[in-house]
């Protein structure tokens, strides 16, 4: 009795972590960059929201910088120099993919949660801006790491 | 006997299942048989911002900065993925002996354009078709080695038909 009463109060604090630190700390709602910086061109990374994989977050990196942990539902706004720039991720697998970024441009890059076999596995997604501009708008802001 | 060749037999599909499932699925157009063309290169002013690993090797930069000669080549590239909900694996039982749990496609498209004094002699233009199977045991390459490897191909692909028109080439450009 007291063996399945700590088994049930430990799936519970486990099941609590995981579902707290997916929701963590998103900012406000979407809003349109007013403006690119010279010499830069801006990179969405966003997740739609998603009961799919939603405890599972990934840092998103260019080279070994983080740009951002991508939760779901969040987004985040990422100015990139020019150039042949590869954005990725990993959990126990791993997703990239790879823009030519041109000044002035803007890109989308979409997050999700894919089947894995021990933990969920990110897939990113170069999204055209007509679906991406639907999608992102139901997201909040990531804060800066 | 019977049962220990059947089990072999469904082992062996099993692997070969998972392993296809690995290697991405090229598609070329048009489909050539690549030939190195390293004698051979027309030199004029190159117009091409992106990176010179991906540039034909037939094509070299005039020095000269009043060469009546322009290349101009251009490519883009489309990231694909199956309309399949990524939560519907769970529920298929072949999901744990490497079936297939969704796809991804990427297009590379390259054109090249020789131009002289401004007026287009010739065109030449590739497009490359990759996709992968992701299982639950491997994602395959990811998304930007799909990329790489295609825009190489596109390359070889424009290397080629430019080494197959090398005496037209030569031709049109001394007329």
């Amino acid at each position: 009795m007291n063996t399945f009463w700590w088994t049930n109060v430990n799936s519970l604090l486990i099941f609590s972590f995981l579902f707290i630190t997916g929701c963590a700390t998103l900012g406000p709602d979407y809003s349109k960059v007013d403006k690119i910086p010279d010499n830069s061109g801006l990179v969405y990374l966003y997740r739609p929201s998603s009961l799919m994989g939603g405890g599972v977050s990934y840092d998103v990196k260019t080279g070994d910088t983080v740009i951002t942990t991508l939760r779901s539902g969040g987004y985040y706004p990422y100015f990139s120099a020019p150039g042949e720039k590869e954005f990725w991720a990993q959990t126990e697998s791993k997703s990239s993919v790879t823009l030519d970024v041109k000044a002035g441009q803007t890109y989308y890059i979409k997050g999700e949660v894919g089947v894995g076999f021990i933990v969920g596995r990110p897939q990113l997604m170069v999204v055209a801006p007509e679906i991406a501009e639907k999608e992102i708008v139901n997201t909040k802001l990531i804060p800066a790491p | 006997m019977s049962r220990v060749r059947t089990s072999r037999l469904i082992l062996c599909l099993l692997v070969s299942l998972i392993f296809s499932a690995c290697a991405p699925n090229i598609l070329m157009t048009p489909d050539l048989a690549i030939v190195q063309s390293a004698d051979f290169s027309l030199s004029g002013i190159i117009d091409y911002e992106g990176n010179a690993e991906y540039l034909p090797r037939t094509v070299s930069a005039e020095s000269h900065p009043r060469s009546p000669l322009t290349l101009r080549y251009q490519y883009g590239v489309t990231y694909g993925r199956d309309a399949v909900h990524q939560a519907l694996p769970l529920f298929n039982p072949l999901t744990i002996i490497g079936f297939p749990i969704g796809a991804n496609t990427v297009v590379v498209s390259a054109k090249l354009d020789v131009l002289k004094e401004s007026s287009l002699i010739k065109t030449y233009t590739a497009v490359c078709v990759l996709d992968k199977h992701r299982t639950i045991f491997s994602e395959g390459e990811t998304l930007s080695e799909l990329r790489r490897r295609g825009l190489l191909a596109v390359r070889d692909n424009i290397e080629t038909q430019m080494y197959g028109d090398r005496d037209l080439l030569f031709k049109l450009v001394g007329n």
